[in-house]
């Protein structure tokens, strides 16, 4: 299969299909589960989406090393072609590497103000033009409504949008009755897109709950791989 | 000569500054063996014993490895200095490979650094079990708890403490022992009288915590300390025995505090390497049996067992070569004949020597495990010798392709004899040194694996061989490839009076993903004569050293023939090798070739402050970000980026950080050469040969 067949078949098409209406520069979506769950693939799974698309993307961590989450792109390339026996993966590959960074923030206690500058940094003198900025492992516990506030308006004044995923730590319940994380209550109007992802039976559900000011649960009918941790749709 | 239980051979491997050279040479103070002690940069002019080059001494960085012996509690260790710099790594590596442990020194200012990670990566790689040493806790700033993570987090070690320090900074007085429980100062002009003392009771509770964590981590490899510390009876045998035990599966790395600089924690340190690292016995060492198909073979440090050593070291001293080795099995005499299978040579065993940093003393025996060195022996580095009738190597050491060239043109006679001489012992010293003379423009040109590595062979060939040369502009070593299948049907037909020349091959050429050529012959029937198969191989092999875009070697290319022609009587060897030459070179472009450049991973390291400069000079030099890490004020850019774009990378960085970030670069891989860059490269060959060609 050729890249942009590729791209058109690709189970994210049905995700931002169930987004109706699209992500715009200065969103933020947020991908929510408890621990250990796959929200790391998920966010690679749609950031390698983004590069195939010729998109250029950040990805911000907050890991002791680096090298696992390259590992992560590493995996899920492999996997998206093996699976759909891309033409030319080796150059595919090489090609959507240039348009990836990872920028890691080791130091306990960094601040939203520091990531930004150096977001910005790497946007202006780098030369990078990203189109998307991932935040993987963000503490929602420590992420005042204020810091999402300024990610948010950083996002726009630079034209991007954001994903962030959300690692639930809150003791039970971590899911309200309407399915809504309860440790987002207090930043949930700077959110505009909330998606979660919960084991139901032996899969991994994904379900939209927030769409701008619409609240609901809605099935996404997309799961994730047990296998590969790759999104693909419900059969 | 001792036995092999009392024996270790250890080295030393540090990020550059890190104190590594201080260290050594106040090892080989407290073990007796020299009498004063000098600085790196010593005012008095001495410079400390281990790196006695003088070229070494200017810079203050240490650049060949040599080994030395000393006694410390009636073991005897051989220490082999390690360089620091990468460019130098093939000698880290290749000293790795006769190591049995080693020490793994980090600053406790700067902690885990780039080249911190690349050595200990060489450490992982050889599987060399490792003690660290956090050196310098008396400078300012000096914090061994974060180093101490760092090893955790960004080596991914199992680092525990089983000393802590007592004091910091301008305040180290010494360090309690988590083992014995005990606090240790340091006595006399050079700390070489220890006290041992009670612990101060504002420690006792930190000493406590931190003695639970040591015995908790190294309980995991000692069901009897497990036990024991169930039943409250640990003794401080048993707590050594399960460390050693993690430490020698590699799976444990004691971690030990101190300032070598201000003479604190040498000793303990040296009771950790007896104590924690292994000897020879109890390291596993194969060697490849030559007439089984390079078959493993694992070798026993055995003194009844047939020699096996191995060369790793070779040095033009007063009195002529010195070559040093390390024995793996077998017992090694003054007046042996031993056997070189590389060279199929056999030699005798002239001069055995114990060799100190700059003074030797001669032996007449040597062991198993044990690192010596041999005088006059004609090899090099990276032989192997062993007993008559046997016919083993040891593993063949990863050596990787050059990437860099240079021309050099000596200044004058003198200059010239004494440059060969030089360029004769280098690149027997070091395989990833390379030289020879190009046929076309009659250069010498030098070859290694970055800028900085051939700058120092150019240094020491002015200081040590007095051959002054006049350097050209680097050149990067390019590959040219082919990107699509293409097919040949070649005649190679000459008529020229008497017997004449008649060769068709036919076939194709495809990219090769793995590998640089591949020959196939699937012709059936005989429509080339076997005799003629290795002829077109042959032909083909000649193709391909030397591409028409750009004049550098093609690579990852599968030729396949499968079909031909002969003629009786004007078919020959020369006939079907021209003919494949002929083939290959009229298909060549239908392949579209394209041209490779090494591409390098680039690690800079830098306050976060330049962190925009360091993207700016990456994003300039064509490089690709691949991860930026910060960690509070410090920042790691990790890129990749062409070797074309990096000479002077050095003096940019200095002036864009004030001097205040370091980079290194290691050769990662071949990539594209973007098109516009392409067509200049082209341009330029095509110039150079209309100009040769007038």
């Amino acid at each position: 299969m050729v890249k942009s067949e590729l791209i058109k078949r690709s189970p994210l098409r049905i995700f931002e299909k169930a987004l109706k209406d699209n992500l715009k520069k200065g969103d933020i979506a947020v991908l929510a589960s408890r621990k250990g769950v796959g929200k790391t693939a998920c966010l690679v799974h749609i950031a390698t989406d983004k590069l195939m698309q010729d998109k250029h993307v950040i990805h911000v961590s907050f890991a002791p090393r680096v090298d696992h989450i390259i590992q992560w792109y590493e995996d899920i390339f492999k996997e998206i072609a093996k699976k759909r026996d891309l033409e030319g993966a080796l150059d595919v590959h090489d090609e959507i590497i240039k348009n990836r960074v990872i920028m890691n923030f080791s130091q306990a206690g960094v601040t939203a103000d520091q990531v930004l500058s150096s977001l910005e940094v790497m946007i202006k003198q780098g030369n990078f033009p990203a189109d998307i900025i991932i935040f993987d492992g963000l503490d929602f516990n420590k992420v005042s409504r204020e810091d999402l506030q300024k990610i948010k308006d950083f996002a726009k004044q630079i034209n991007l949008e954001i994903w962030i995923s959300a690692s639930l730590k809150n003791p039970e319940p971590v899911f309200d009755s309407q399915g809504m994380p309860t440790e987002l209550v207090p930043i949930f109007s700077a959110i505009d897109f909330l998606i979660t992802l919960r084991f139901e039976g032996a899969n991994v559900k994904l379900h939209l709950l927030k769409e701008r000011d619409m609240v609901h649960k809605m099935d996404m009918n997309l799961i994730l791989d047990p296998k590969t941790l790759l999104i693909v749709e419900e059969e | 000569m001792k036995s092999v239980e009392k024996m270790r051979n250890i080295g030393i491997s540090a990020h550059i500054d890190s104190g590594k050279t201080t260290l050594t040479e106040r090892i080989l103070f407290y073990c007796q063996k020299i009498h004063a002690i000098h600085e790196v940069k010593g005012k008095d002019g001495v410079g400390a014993t281990m790196d006695f080059m003088e070229l070494e001494r200017e810079r203050g960085i240490t650049i060949a490895s040599a080994a030395t012996n000393v006694t410390w509690q009636d073991y005897s260790i051989n220490i082999i200095d390690t360089p620091g710099h990468v460019d130098f790594t093939i000698e880290v590596e290749r000293s790795l490979r006769v190591l049995d442990g080693a020490i793994l020194v980090l600053c406790s200012v700067g902690g885990v650094q780039s080249q911190s990670i690349t050595v200990d990566r060489q450490l992982k790689r050889y599987k060399v079990p490792r003690l660290a040493f956090i050196n310098k806790c008396d400078r300012t700033g000096a914090n061994p708890n974060r180093v101490k993570d760092q090893l955790i987090e960004k080596l991914g070690l199992n680092a525990v403490f089983v000393q802590i320090p007592l004091g910091l900074e301008d305040k180290l007085q010494g360090m309690v022992d988590l083992v014995g429980m005990k606090a240790i100062y340091f006595n006399g002009a050079n700390g070489e009288t220890m006290r041992i003392e009670e612990i101060p009771a504002e420690l006792k509770a930190e000493a406590g915590k931190k003695r639970e964590i040591l015995l908790d981590a190294a309980s995991m490899f000692s069901d009897e300390l497990m036990e024991a510390m169930m039943e409250e009876r640990v003794t401080e045998d048993l707590v050594i025995q399960a460390i050693r035990r993690g430490t020698i599966k590699r799976e444990l790395v004691p971690v030990f505090v101190g300032s070598a600089h201000k003479n604190k924690g040498i000793q303990p340190l040296l009771d950790g390497v007896i104590r924690y690292l292994p000897d020879p016995s109890e390291v596993e060492n194969y060697a490849l049996d030559l007439e089984d198909n390079e078959k493993q073979v694992l070798l026993t440090s055995s003194s009844s067992k047939p020699l096996v050593a191995l060369a790793f070291k070779l040095e033009e001293g007063q009195y002529g070569q010195l070559t040093y080795i390390r024995i793996y099995q077998g017992w090694l005499k003054k007046g042996d004949e031993l056997y070189n299978p590389r060279l199929r040579r056999k030699l005798k065993v002239g001069r055995l020597i114990r060799m100190h940093a700059s003074a030797m003393s001669d032996i007449t025996e040597a062991g198993p495990g044990d690192i010596i060195a041999l005088f006059g022996i004609e090899c090099s580095s990276g032989d192997t010798f062993v007993k008559p009738g046997l016919n083993l190597s040891m593993s063949s050491m990863y050596v990787p392709q050059p990437v860099i060239s240079l021309a050099i043109d000596p200044k004058d006679k003198k200059a010239s004899d004494n440059m060969a001489k030089a360029l004769n012992r280098f690149t027997k010293e070091d395989p990833t040194f390379r030289s020879y003379v190009d046929p076309e423009s009659n250069q010498t040109i030098i070859q290694g694996m970055g800028e900085l590595h051939l700058d120092v062979y150019v240094e020491r060939m002015k200081r040590e061989y007095k051959a002054e040369v006049v350097t050209g502009m680097p050149q990067v070593a390019y590959r040219e490839t082919i990107s699509l299948r293409a097919d040949f049907n070649y005649t190679h037909r000459k008529q020229t009076g008497g017997s004449g020349q008649y060769g068709r091959v036919a076939g194709y050429i495809e990219p090769l993903l793995e590998g640089n050529y591949e020959f196939v012959n699937e012709i059936k029937g005989g429509a080339i004569p076997t005799e003629f198969i290795p002829s077109c191989d042959k032909g083909f092999q000649t193709a391909v050293a030397k591409g028409t875009l750009i004049g550098f070697p093609i690579v990852g290319v599968r030729v396949v023939i499968n079909d031909g022609q002969s003629h009786p009587v004007d078919s020959s060897d020369m006939a079907f090798q021209f003919a494949a030459l002929g083939a290959f070179r009229e298909t060549y472009n239908k392949a579209k070739p394209i041209i490779l450049e090494p591409i390098m991973k680039v690690t800079v390291e830098g306050p976060t402050e330049f962190q925009g400069n360091i993207f700016a000079s990456i994003n300039q030099r064509r490089g690709v970000i691949i991860s930026s890490a910060e960690d509070g004020n410090a920042s790691t850019v990790e890129a990749e980026v062409p070797l074309s774009e990096m000479f002077g990378y050095s003096t940019v960085l200095r002036s864009l950080t004030q001097g205040k970030a370091e980079f290194t670069m290691e050769f990662v891989k071949y990539g594209k050469v973007p098109a516009s860059i392409s067509e200049t490269l082209i341009k330029e060959y095509e110039e150079k040969r209309r100009k040769e060609s007038k």
